[in-house]
């Protein structure tokens, strides 16, 4: 039995059926009232059978990619490449499933959208029922909710069934173009840039001579800020370069903007980046074990 | 007899200095920012050698062949990733190269990549000149949840990653392999070079599982900037522009072309190529649309760096005024 078999075009099984057909959504009901059922029962276990459960399903998940990374797998396999051995059979075996996986952990992401659309709603409308401070926000965050799906979903269906009406803007283009373009790309832009603001005023407060540290990252800064201004740097450098008489030897040539921005993000920067992303990822690589065997407190482990 | 009250006593200039208004400040970045995008002017900017190698490596790409564009900004980094956008798809297109178009950072960022995809169609139709066509030359695969596992089913078999994804086709949606842009590709080693226009560290994802099977390159914000050069230092990626100044260089490039024999002196001339030892001569897309975005906001991004430096200097003043009255 071929577990992974959704190859293309993927030859009938147990676990497929024609793209669109009865049969397909049959399979695809069926699975979802299993699932549903299972979570259900698992709702009413105690928690004390629960956590077993959790770590069991934790430690296969995980299991699986720590497998991916450690165990050999084909390099630029061909389709009819055949393994030799137990040891190629499991390499071929874990690449045939990656995708699969993924798919898995790409529909499980889904849900966990749904989730949070789903407690977004829950707290909102909980809010309005009981017509809390400030209800109307909420009840505006569920009617823009509404209508956002309801517009994207009809616009994406007509455009699907009928790619013309690219060309013929209807009412519903409009305004789902509208909602979209018109209102929230525009107050996602406007929400950003007030960053800009905020980053001057701290600029502003923040950033004085107050020890030789600070005066280090003042001048540092200064040199990386004025480095980003084109005009500024074309200058210098033309100024510099005129000094040292366009010679690419030298000595005055340090003193270029460029210079000075590069060798500052080539060996204070950079390395100190790398020291610091070397210690997130020892963090979470002690997170993540933590995490694959069950050994975080919180959540079932509580 | 008159006492000053301390509440009452008069600012001294170093104590006006270090607490201007915060209004003021907005005020004054508000206007100068905004001002500063009206004048069209051409800024001349000094390609870094991470947009050079970009550069060179877009513009070796074959005509006819496809590369992967992963589309992870939305309009929160507009300023900067619109620029980076719109440059990107005005190099393919010139070069007649194919693309796929996907995303893993935002379930907004696909439409937003084809409402920028759109405009640069409309300024191609304006112009005279073909647009680029869905399927033909471009496909779209919308937004994939789960960036990590999504770059490993990549790395193991694009056919299966990607199966069941379908965009409209001649004969409505059909499945995207069926298409001109991904039929003879079976594999991400097939696929020419994967561009990444990026917000956030979605490029880390990529690098770890698709690094080694396939050439990348990046297109970030200046805010993932440093972050990003670490890998270009080591040679993890072919090529990057970082933020604003990165699109600005990119439009540069873009008009002067890059010649590795010119000397220092004719470089500084704006109408010459851009100096880039090392790297194989290329022409620019001379008597193109090639300032575009990014020159456009280039002005405004000087604008509030000197202020924000004026800033700084002016509040280091203040205190050093201060200090020497209280000594």
């Amino acid at each position: 039995m071929n577990l992974f078999a959704q190859a293309v075009p993927p030859p009938p099984s147990f676990w497929n059926a024609p793209h669109g057909s009865n049969e397909l959504w049959l399979r695809i009901g069926i699975a979802f009232s299993l699932g549903l059922g299972l979570i259900v029962a698992f709702l009413f276990l105690p928690t004390k059978a629960r956590k077993p459960i959790v770590a069991t399903a934790t430690f296969l998940a995980g299991g699986f990619w720590v497998l991916y990374y450690l165990w050999p797998t084909p390099e630029a396999r061909g389709p009819r490449d055949i393994p030799e051995g137990f040891f190629e059979g499991v390499g071929f075996w874990i690449s045939d499933a990656v995708p699969i996986v993924a798919g898995f952990a790409n529909i499980i992401n889904a849900f966990i959208i749904g989730l949070g659309i789903y407690s977004l709603i829950r707290v909102n409308i909980h809010r309005i029922k009981r017509g809390q401070k400030d209800w109307m926000f909420s009840a505006l965050l569920i009617a823009s909710l509404i209508t956002m799906v309801v517009f994207g979903y009809w616009d994406w269906n007509m455009k699907k069934n009928d790619p013309t009406v690219v060309e013929n803007w209807t009412f519903v283009q409009l305004t789902s173009d509208l909602l979209f373009d018109g209102m929230f790309q525009v107050m996602e832009s406007a929400m950003f840039s007030i960053i800009a603001f905020f980053i001057l005023s701290a600029a502003y407060r923040a950033f004085r001579i107050r020890s030789i540290e600070a005066t280090i990252l003042l001048a540092a800064a200064l040199v990386v800020m004025l480095s980003l201004m084109g005009a500024l740097v074309h200058w210098w450098d033309g100024q510099v370069s005129t000094m040292a008489g366009w010679e690419s030897d030298h000595f005055a040539n340090n003193f270029r903007l460029s210079e000075m921005a590069n060798w500052i993000s080539a060996n204070l920067r950079t390395p100190g980046i790398r020291a610091i992303e070397f210690g997130v990822g020892l963090g979470a690589l002690a997170m993540g074990l933590r995490l694959w065997l069950s050994l975080e407190r919180g959540g079932i482990n509580r | 007899m008159a006492t000053n009250e301390p509440g009452t006593a008069p600012k001294s200039l170093g104590e006006k200095l270090t607490s201007i208004p915060k209004i003021v400040l907005y005020v004054i970045l508000a206007v100068t920012a905004s001002a500063a995008l009206f004048p069209s002017v051409e800024l001349p900017t000094k390609p870094s050698a991470a947009t050079i190698d970009l550069f060179a490596s877009l513009m070796s790409l074959p005509e006819g062949s496809t590369v992967i564009v992963q589309s992870d900004w939305t309009n929160s980094s507009r300023g900067e990733s619109a620029g980076a956008m719109e440059a990107l798809m005005r190099i393919l297109i010139r070069k007649k190269v194919k693309f796929a178009l996907m995303s893993v950072a935002d379930p907004n960022a696909p439409r937003v990549a084809r409402d920028a995809l759109r405009r640069i169609n409309l300024e191609l139709e304006a112009a005279g000149e073909t647009p680029y066509k869905k399927w033909e030359d471009y496909v779209e695969l919308g937004y994939f949840p789960n960036a990590e596992g999504t770059g490993n089913a990549m790395a193991e078999n694009l056919r299966t990653a990607w199966a069941g994804k379908k965009d409209q086709g001649p004969n409505g949606m059909t499945d995207v392999f069926q298409s001109p842009v991904l039929q003879d590709i079976q594999r991400i080693e097939n696929v020419q070079m994967m561009i990444n226009i990026h917000a956030s560290d979605t490029l880390n994802r990529l690098i770890e599982r698709i690094g080694r099977r396939c050439p990348l390159a990046s297109m970030c914000t200046g805010v993932m900037g440093p972050e990003t050069l670490v890998y270009y230092t080591s040679k993890q990626i072919v090529g990057a522009s970082v933020g604003l100044n990165g699109v600005v260089e990119l439009e540069s490039l873009m008009e002067r072309g890059i010649d590795p024999d010119i000397s220092d002196k004719d470089a500084q001339d704006l109408k010459n190529p851009v100096q880039a030892k090392g790297r194989p001569k290329i022409e620019g897309f001379t008597g193109k649309k090639n300032y575009a975005r990014g020159m456009q906001y280039y002005l405004s991004l000087h604008s509030a760096l000197t202020l924000m430096i004026l800033a700084v200097v002016i509040g280091n003043i203040g205190t050093f005024l201060s200090r020497r009255k209280s000594a």
